[in-house]
């Protein structure tokens, strides 16, 4: 297992970014242009990143702690990779000037799609963030991509498709099991 | 990113040994400075002086772990500086002719 961090300094209000990464119903410019959807933003709760038009879910995962406006921290697993689940965290901590921002990603299987993915895509969201809190808009090369990953979604796998991927809380998730002593995993 | 912390960055990487630093945390990720310090002839304190350097300019991020300090390479501050000097236009055909170059020098197509 490996862990990736990134972290950067944003001139902004340690507000603005809790609002940015955890807006729920509306694009999240810095998360690809994806909408999230959850059961509510409590531990135990599931997430979900859906594309805009609603017809795919590219990533699932569980709330394990919320404490707004510093810390959110949840399962996540793209749902085109057989990977298993890992684990994604966001600390905000207020420094002159602005706030720190650090995207912590761990439990990733080393070599795995999910690992490269997040640890490209670990930089790029940070970046985005600054962008969008410090200047309204994400960077120029993260709009290109908002643009084709637009053109290509009905290229997206069909078990990535929204009606696969139910939207309820993680106990009662048929993609979870519960065990005899109430454990909730992931299948 | 202000002038200052590009002066940071760009001095903590004008420093072989200290190049040599982020290569091996990039190479194994919560590598412990111990783990680190082994690679050098230099001292121990030698090292952590280069280590202070990189966690001053956010090259290098350490989270301590009982009594071991686990270390991981951020390397955001360099894809800032990367934005300050490349427009789309440049980013496009640098990525292309770099591109080339590894596939060059990694010897493919060469049959």
């Amino acid at each position: 297992m490996t862990k990736a961090i990134s972290t950067i300094f944003i001139a902004g209000t340690i507000d603005a970014v809790w609002r940015e990464i955890t807006k729920t119903g509306e694009a999240q410019k810095c998360f690809f242009n994806n909408v999230m959807h959850t059961t509510g933003l409590r531990p135990g709760a599931m997430i979900q990143m859906r594309s805009i038009s609603n017809k795919y879910v590219g990533v699932v995962g569980e709330v394990l702690a919320i404490e707004p406006p510093y810390l959110f921290s949840h399962t996540f697993k793209f749902t085109s990779y057989d990977d298993p689940y890992c684990k994604v965290t966001y600390k905000l901590r207020e420094v002159a000037g602005g706030v720190e921002f650090t995207l912590i990603s761990e439990d990733l299987v080393e070599g795995s799609k999910t690992a490269k993915q997040m640890t490209s895509g670990g930089e790029m969201i940070v970046k985005s963030l600054k962008g969008i809190v410090e200047n309204g808009k994400p960077p120029f090369g993260m709009r290109v991509l908002h643009r084709i990953i637009g053109v290509t979604e009905r290229f997206t796998p069909e078990r990535c498709k929204v009606e696969h991927w139910p939207l309820v809380d993680v106990a009662s998730s048929p993609q979870h099991t519960r065990s005899e002593s109430g454990e909730v995993t992931p299948r | 990113m202000e002038t200052t912390e590009i002066d940071a960055v760009l001095q903590a990487l004008a420093n072989a040994d200290r190049r040599k630093i982020l290569d091996l945390v990039k190479a194994d990720p919560g590598c412990t400075v111990s783990s680190v310090v082994k690679h050098f002839d230099t001292s121990r304190v030698a090292i952590m002086r280069h280590l202070n350097v990189l966690y001053d300019c956010k090259l290098l991020l350490h989270e301590k772990v009982g009594r071991s300090r686990h270390l991981y390479l951020n390397s955001v501050p360099i894809q800032l500086i990367y934005d300050r000097w490349t427009d789309e236009y440049g980013a496009f055909w640098g990525g292309q002719l770099a591109d080339i170059k590894y596939r060059v020098e990694r010897g493919e197509n060469n049959d």
